[in-house]
Formats: C-alpha cells, structure tokens, sequence
C-alpha cells in the first residue's frame, strides 16, 4: 500500500505534465502568411492608398474641425473594408482552429507567442484545412472546461477606479514631459541629461507605484479569486486565447466594481 | 530496514523535486508554468543596454518632438520677433516717405521762392515767405533729426536681440548636430555589441548547457567535476574577453569622435557668430548712412510756397510755367526717392519672410530627423528584446524540462495554481556572462 502510493507521488510530476496536454497553440503569424490572407492584405492595401488620396483632397481647406470629422470617416471605412476583406477569413480559420482542436481533445489554444515551453503545435493542422479546397467543418460539441480563463483587459480598463487611476496617470505624465522637455533643453553636458531623464524616469515609477499599481494589484487579486473559485489554474489576457478556455471578464469586474 | 531506507530516500528525492522549484505557488497539479518576462528581463545581462535605447528614446522625445504639429517655443518666440521686426520696418518706410514728402516740399517751396525773387516778385513779401519757410524748416529738421536718432537707436537694439538670439539659434543647432551624431554612432557600437553578446552566448549555449547538465550530475567524481567546472569558467571568461575587448574598442572610438565633435562644434560656432555679426554690422552701417542722407536739407510746406505764389498778382505766364515746371521736376524726385524707399522695405520683408521659412524649415528639419532617429532606435530596441526574450525563452525550456513542468507561458493576468519559474529563470539568466 505504502508502495503504491510512493509510486503515484513520485510519478505525480509526469501524470501532472500529461494533464496539460490538453492545451494548444498556433503560430498567427504563419497563418497570416497564407496566399488567401496575403491578397486580402494587398486588397487592402489598395484601397487604403486609393482611400487616402481621395481624403486628402477633401481635406484641403478645410478647417480643423473637418479634418478632423475626415479623418474619422476615413478610420471608419477602413475598418468596414478590413471586416469585408478579413471578416470572413477570421471565420474560416476559427473554424479550422476549433475543428482541430476538437479532433485533438484541446480545451484552449492560444497565440504561440506566449507559448515558452511544451504544448501541442497544431500550426500546421489548421493551415492544411485552411489550403484545403473544402471549407472547414466545425466541431459538434463545445470545448471542454479548461484549467485556463481569460479576461478581456479592455473592458477591465473601463471600470471606473482603473480608469481614473490611468487618467490621473496620464495627466501627471504629461506634466513631467514638459517639466523634463523644459530642463533637456538647458541641459549643458551628457551628464545633466542623464540626470534629469534619471528623475522623470523615476518620478514616473513613482507616482506608477502610488497610483496604479495598488489597483492593478486589487484587479490581479480579484482575478485571482475568481479563478480560484472556477477552478482555474492560470488566467490569461483574452486576445492570447484563440479557442476555449474560460471567460472570467464579467465575474471580474463585478468583483472590482 | 533497507526498504525503509530506500523508501525514506525516495521520499527525500520527490520533496526535493517539489521543493526545488523554489516557489510559493508550486503545488501538487503544477504542471502549468509561467514566467513573468517583465521581471525576468531586467536580470538579463543585455538589460542595460535595452534600458540605454529607452533612455535615448525618452531623450530625443521631450526634445520636442512630441508637440511636432506646433512649432518649438524657441521657434515661437524667434517668429514673434519677426512679427515685431516687419512691423516695425513697415512703420519706419511710412514714416521715412512722410518725411521725404515734407523734405521735398520744402526743397520745391525754396526753389519757387528763388524764382519768384528772381522774377522780381517784391522783396517784402518773398522775404515774409523765405522767413515763414526758414523757421518752419528749423523747427521741423530739428523734430526730423530727433526722430531719426530715436529710430536709428530702436533700430539698433532690436538688431542686437536678433543678433543674439540667431547666436544662441545656432549654437544650440551645432551642439544639437553634433550630440546627434555622437549618439547616432553609440547607438550603432551599443548594437553591434549586443549582437556579439548573443552571438557568443547562442554559440556557446550547447556546450554550456551540456556542463552544467554534467555538473548537476550527483554520480559525477571531483575530478570530473573540477574538469567540467574549469571548462565552463573557460567558456564564459573567453566570452566576457571577447566582449570586453569590443567595449574598450568601442570606448576609445566614442572617445575619439567626442574630441573630433567638440572641436568642430567650437569652429562652427565661432564660423557663424563671425558671419552674423559681420552681417548685423553692416546692416547697421548701412541704416546710419541712410538715414544721414535722408534726413540732410530743409524742410518747409510746398503748400505754403504755392499759395503764397498764387496770391501774387503779378505773375507772368512765363513764370507761372516755371513754377508748374519746378513742381513737376521735384514731384519726379520725390517719386523715384519714395520708390527706393518702397524697394528697400519690400526688400526687408522678403528677408524676413525667407527667415521665417528658415524658422519652420530648421524645426521641421530638426523633429523629421530626430523622428527618424526614434524609429531607428525603437525597431533597435525591439529587435533585442526579441532576441533577449528568445533567449529567456530558452533558458526556461531548460528548466521546464528539467523540473518536468508540461506547458510553460509567459506573462500570465493571474495564476492560481501554476508554477513561477520567474526567479529561476531570472538566476539562470544573470549567469550566462559572469
């Protein structure tokens, strides 16, 4: 009895390592490579350029004001065009990512960028689905529940007590630029230059210590026991997670509000 | 009791493996690593160096690059004093033609008179006319020459301020030159020994890996330790050599490019403070002469003289020509004089109107160049911390594997359960160059 149970301990690291096994990643940016993402991105390309010259005849003469209403109309047809062109490459690769992951038995995948060690490449799966001449199919049952969630930071950001800490922030950041800019310029030698970026530099982590970081603590400790309670191991930013996981966005800033 | 024993040790080897990742957060399903490369990067032997690009980005940026879409406040305040200047020359040109005009009246007024004597127009009333005249010139030469020093005094001070500001404008743009340069080549060397750095770190990374593996071999004897151990001393000194060799090359270079600098910063300088003040000398000079001239000869009312000269009956047409004659000439004179004058005015406006352009040209020249020097520095700066992230990345692989961890990610939000590596991996990393 001893025995066995020695066993099981000391085999527990490997059984633990196979448990993870579970979690996928893909290399985006090899995807993006694909010939049909490349015509896309020159399609848009185009008409970018195309759009751009036609705003910047329309912006001649006119007041700030205008420009700057172009300028917004020019952002939003940009984006409606990106949606036409990506929209439904972005579909067909989620589909290709989550048919894979399924036929794989992943309860997440996530951006290879954050990947450091171990996981299952599944890279080149989704691109031979997506060469294929035949469209994806997408997988019949949902993802699985996963040790990993994920949060969607931009909604965070928009809780009030996070966005007055950034914007109090912000604020005293700017006045040390032009406090710094001020000085730089009666700076006589190379060491009175690093002397006076020394002290903006550290008078920014300062007030960062003073003003942000206790609520970015408080949010990271709310994280923390809303995953704690789903019976989540880690938790990462939303735009990392490609397929599956946990969203833990509405509990957290419930949590925090 | 030998199974005890074995099983005592086993159990001391499994506490070892957990325990041995030296963090609070490793638990029984930790299987799930993570790093925080944000802490991690700052134990990284190149960290410095990454920190140096910051430093001379956040430098080049409060140089005034940011408010780019408004002109610096040096710039600002150089084109208010054009404002002033233009300003100001336009109200002297009004006030010199006005001056010319009564100047020219007055000449017109003499000659007429002297026609009119010479007519034999009688001797009391030209008298009264050439006496009215006379003391009506005094008064206004003496007011004239009050004005003109008054002028010629304003003049001088605003040239002054110009003068000195367009010195310290182009003392400040060499020194800026040249501290643009002298970073622009630290840069280049900074980068050139971080590539070294990596190079020599990636290159020996198998051999190192495979001594330390060695080295935490527990059946390995003293000698064979002692050996892997004097090879892996091998390896990072003959590293650090390398790379100190290439920094003192590099200290010397920089050495040598700051004494060239400041010498052809002192001869620039003194080049340009030559040049504006010989120029502001003989713009001075020039404006003395002018006004000496112009405000020479008396001064009287051509009305005066015209209407005194109607009142007398007597006139002959001959002499009646004579005057339309003389009024006609002196009018042609003081046309071509005020035309000058309007030349010359029109001629300070486009001086000041190419240093206005100058003004805007230095500033937009001066941000487009440092703008192209922050990208340079940025994609730099990137292009190392990816490579000292690789890296990182590498390293943790190592330990991952090692403390049999499945999936390690960097920078998690938050974590519950999963294993920092974080100071492992830092530890390891603040070794590769000792």
């Amino acid at each position: 009895m001893a025995v066995t149970a020695l066993a099981a301990f000391i085999a527990a690291p490997a059984a633990l390592a196979a448990d993870v096994t579970d979690i996928g990643f893909v290399d985006q940016g090899a995807l993006s490579s694909l010939p049909a993402f490349q015509n896309a991105s020159r399609q848009l390309n185009a008409y970018g350029q195309n759009l751009q010259k036609q705003y910047i005849g329309r912006a001649k003469g006119a007041s700030q004001e205008q420009q700057q209403k172009l300028s917004q109309q020019f952002q939003a047809e940009m984006a409606q065009k990106q949606q036409q062109l990506f929209g439904p490459l972005f579909g067909k690769a989620q589909v290709a990512i989550a048919s894979v992951a399924s036929s794989k038995n992943l309860t997440v995948v996530i951006d290879k960028s954050i990947v450091i060690a171990g996981g299952v490449d599944i890279t080149s799966n989704v691109r031979d689905l997506l060469t294929s001449p035949s469209d994806p199919v997408p997988p019949v049952a949902t993802p699985p529940p996963s040790t990993v969630g994920y949060v969607d930071q931009s909604s965070i950001d928009n809780v009030a007590k996070i966005k007055t800490a950034e914007q109090t922030f912000a604020s005293f950041k700017n006045d040390q630029d032009k406090s710094a800019s001020d000085k730089l310029k009666s700076a006589k030698s190379e060491s009175d230059r690093d002397a006076i970026l020394k002290d903006y530099r550290k008078a920014l982590d300062d007030e960062g210590a003073k003003v942000v970081k206790p609520v970015l603590d408080q949010t990271r400790g709310a994280i923390a026991d809303v995953a704690k309670k789903k019976g989540i191991a880690l938790v990462l930013d939303r735009t990392m997670v490609i397929y599956g996981g946990t969203d833990l966005t509405s509990d957290v800033t419930g949590a925090i509000k | 009791m030998r199974r005890q024993l074995a099983l005592v040790a086993l159990c001391a080897l499994a506490a070892c493996a957990k325990s041995g990742t030296g963090s609070a957060g490793a638990s029984p399903d930790g299987a799930i690593g993570y790093v925080r490369m944000s802490d991690v990067i700052k134990h990284h032997p190149l960290y410095s160096q990454l920190a140096q690009y910051e430093t001379n980005i956040d430098a080049l940026t409060l140089g005034g690059v940011v408010p780019h879409a408004v002109p610096g406040a040096d710039v600002a305040k150089a084109q208010a004093a054009l404002s002033k200047e233009l300003q100001a020359a336009a109200d002297r040109t009004k006030k010199l033609l006005d001056d010319k005009q009564k100047q020219y009246q007055a000449r017109e007024a003499q000659a007429i008179g002297e026609a009119l004597r010479a007519a034999g127009v009688s001797a009391p009333a030209a008298g009264a006319i050439q006496s009215q005249v006379s003391q009506t010139a005094g008064q206004q030469s003496a007011a004239v020459a009050q004005t003109a020093q008054r002028d010629f005094a304003a003049y001088q001070k605003s040239l002054q301020a110009q003068n000195q500001a367009e010195i310290a404008a182009a003392q400040r743009a060499i020194t800026d030159k040249a501290n643009r340069t002298y970073r622009a080549k630290q840069d280049e060397l900074l980068a050139k020994e971080s590539a070294l750095t990596l190079e020599l770190a990636n290159r020996d990374a198998g051999a190192r890996l495979a001594l330390k593996t060695k080295l935490s071999s527990l059946a390995l004897d003293d000698a064979d330790r002692q050996d892997a151990k004097t090879k892996l001393d091998a390896l990072d000194r003959g590293e650090a050599d390398q790379i100190a060799a290439m920094k003192n090359r590099d200290a010397q270079t920089l050495a040598a490019l700051q004494t060239e600098l400041r010498a052809q910063v002192s001869k620039d300088i003194q080049t340009q403070v030559t040049a504006i003040n010989a120029r502001d000398l003989a713009k001075l000079h020039t404006r003395e002469t002018d006004l000496r001239r112009e405000f020479t000869g008396g001064t009287t009312s051509q009305t005066t003289t015209v209407a005194a000269a109607g009142q007398t009956p007597d006139l002959t047409p001959a002499l009646r020509d004579r005057i339309a004659h003389l009024h006609a000439d002196y009018q042609k004179q003081f046309t071509a004089d005020a035309q000058q004058t309007i030349d010359d005015f029109q001629k300070t406006r486009s001086e000041l109107s190419r240093r206005f352009a100058e003004l805007g040209g230095a500033d937009a020249a001066a941000g487009g160049d440092a703008n192209a020097q922050i990208a340079s520095l940025q994609h730099k700066h990137d292009q190392l911390y990816s490579q000292m992230v690789d890296q990182i990345k590498r390293e943790a692989s190592v330990i991952a594997q090692a403390r049999g961890i499945g999936v390690v990610v960097s920078d998690p939000v938050a974590e519950t359960r999963g294993v920092d590596l974080t100071d492992d991996v830092a530890k390891d990393i603040e070794t590769l160059h000792e």
